[in-house]
């Protein structure tokens, strides 16, 4: 296991976003990973999904080729962190968007006799690392969309052995102190990832 | 009543588009005026951007990508969303609109020196309407936890006046709907909008569309 695509969504470099990207992509690769960064903005990823590609949906393998080079380096990995922030209760659009069109059937799950079934196996190690503008509690209150998503679907179309889900909430409010302990705390995650 | 529809789907001939058309009857039938956001019609830009994200606190001048969309839900008192639940959630287009127009100070208040919290911006809205169809079973998508009915019924729920009215209604395993179960979900958007409204308006059953269109 060697090969992670770090997924990253936010629109500035000097963002605290980006500082967590770069912990990420800085530390799995000390570690020995070999890292391939996908910083959707930087990209310049299309999120919108359009009417050609959803009539062509269910189309395997055929459906992969607006976003081929996208699916060729997900298959590629064995690991997947995503660092983003939550805003609104989910991701950016430009991630949701992501998975949108890359997780199309065949890729990310198989439909076999309408039941859906795991395809993303090859991803043992499933990370996310984000930052909420609510409090703990509101979050809860709103039954915290973006990590059900995770924590149930994605875990799920990849039956991955680890998942590491690492949040700061309430992260408008959040001192200096608070936002280098959450630094740590990522570093070490990836240092055992 | 002043409402605002949010369309969001690629096909205008889908399902989606028969259900924007039910709703719209309605809120015509029930003397309403009403705005459409149609997001994949007009184009709508999903990406919050770099200069915007740098601006996003600066009121009111976060506002000027997005002026006419903030009008508008400044001006409804009434809120419509018609799409389709993809990876359990909005699609992009939807959730980009979410990530652009609810901004500070037009959907909530940021934290200050007197208030701790982030406080709701849209409470002229009274009445909140979600519609969707889902390739999921409901089973599937009650153990998923419903992310994209979360999102919007809770999420931007909270924002909007207390005690609003609200309403929800999902067409599930729509790969294998049938023209039967279409027409049923109809019937019970139809149901709904009545609730929506307050009372039930006479409003035409759109014809369910083809197969081909499911979604």
């Amino acid at each position: 296991m060697t090969r992670a695509l770090v997924v990253f969504a936010h629109p500035c470099d000097d963002s605290f976003s980006a500082a967590q990207k770069n912990v990420v992509v800085g530390t799995l690769g000390a570690k020995g990973w070999e890292v391939d960064l996908a910083d959707l903005y930087a990209e310049s990823f299309n999120p919108v999904m359009s009417a050609d590609e959803r009539r062509g949906y269910h189309t395997v393998p055929a459906n992969t080729l607006p976003v081929q080079g996208y699916v060729d380096r997900l298959r590629a990995a064995q690991a997947l962190v995503i660092v983003h922030p939550v805003w609104n209760y989910g991701p950016p659009a430009i991630l949701k968007g992501w998975y949108d069109r890359v997780f199309v059937p065949g890729v990310s799950f198989a439909l076999v006799d309408g039941q859906v079934k795991p395809a993303m196996t090859h991803i043992r190690k499933l990370g996310v690392v984000t930052t909420y503008g609510g409090t703990w509690w509101r979050t809860k209150l709103a039954g915290d969309p973006p990590r059900r998503l995770v924590s149930r679907a994605f875990r799920y179309t990849t039956q991955a052995d680890k998942l590491v889900y690492l949040a700061l909430y309430d992260m408008n409010r959040a001192d200096h102190a608070k936002r280098a302990d959450y630094l740590a705390r990522v570093q070490q995650a990836m240092e055992q990832f | 009543m002043r409402a605002l529809v949010v369309y969001c789907h690629p096909h205008n001939d889908s399902f989606n588009a028969a259900v924007r058309d039910l709703v719209l009857a309605k809120l015509d039938a029930a003397g309403a005026e009403t705005r459409v956001h149609d997001l994949y019609g007009s184009g709508f830009q999903p990406i919050l951007t770099t200069a915007e994200w740098q601006g996003y606190l600066t009121c009111p001048d976060n506002c000027g990508p997005v002026s006419q969309e903030v009008a508008d839900i400044r001006w409804c008192d009434t809120l419509v969303f018609v799409y389709p639940t993809w990876w359990y959630g909005l699609p992009a287009m939807l959730k980009g609109w979410l990530d652009r127009v609810l901004l500070p100070d037009v959907a909530f208040v940021m934290p200050d020196a007197q208030n701790k919290t982030i406080r709701p911006g849209l409470q002229h809205i009274r009445r909140l309407g979600v519609f969707t169809t889902c390739g999921a079973s409901r089973w599937l998508t009650f153990l998923v936890g419903a992310p994209g009915k979360r999102t919007l019924t809770r999420g931007v729920g909270y924002l909007l006046k207390p005690g609003k009215r609200l309403v929800f209604a999902a067409h599930y395993l729509m790969d294998s709907s049938t023209p039967e179960s279409r027409r049923k979900h109809l019937l019970r958007v139809a149901a709904k909008m009545d609730r929506l409204i307050g009372r039930a308006v006479p409003a035409p059953i759109p014809q369910p569309r083809s197969p081909q269109a499911a979604e």
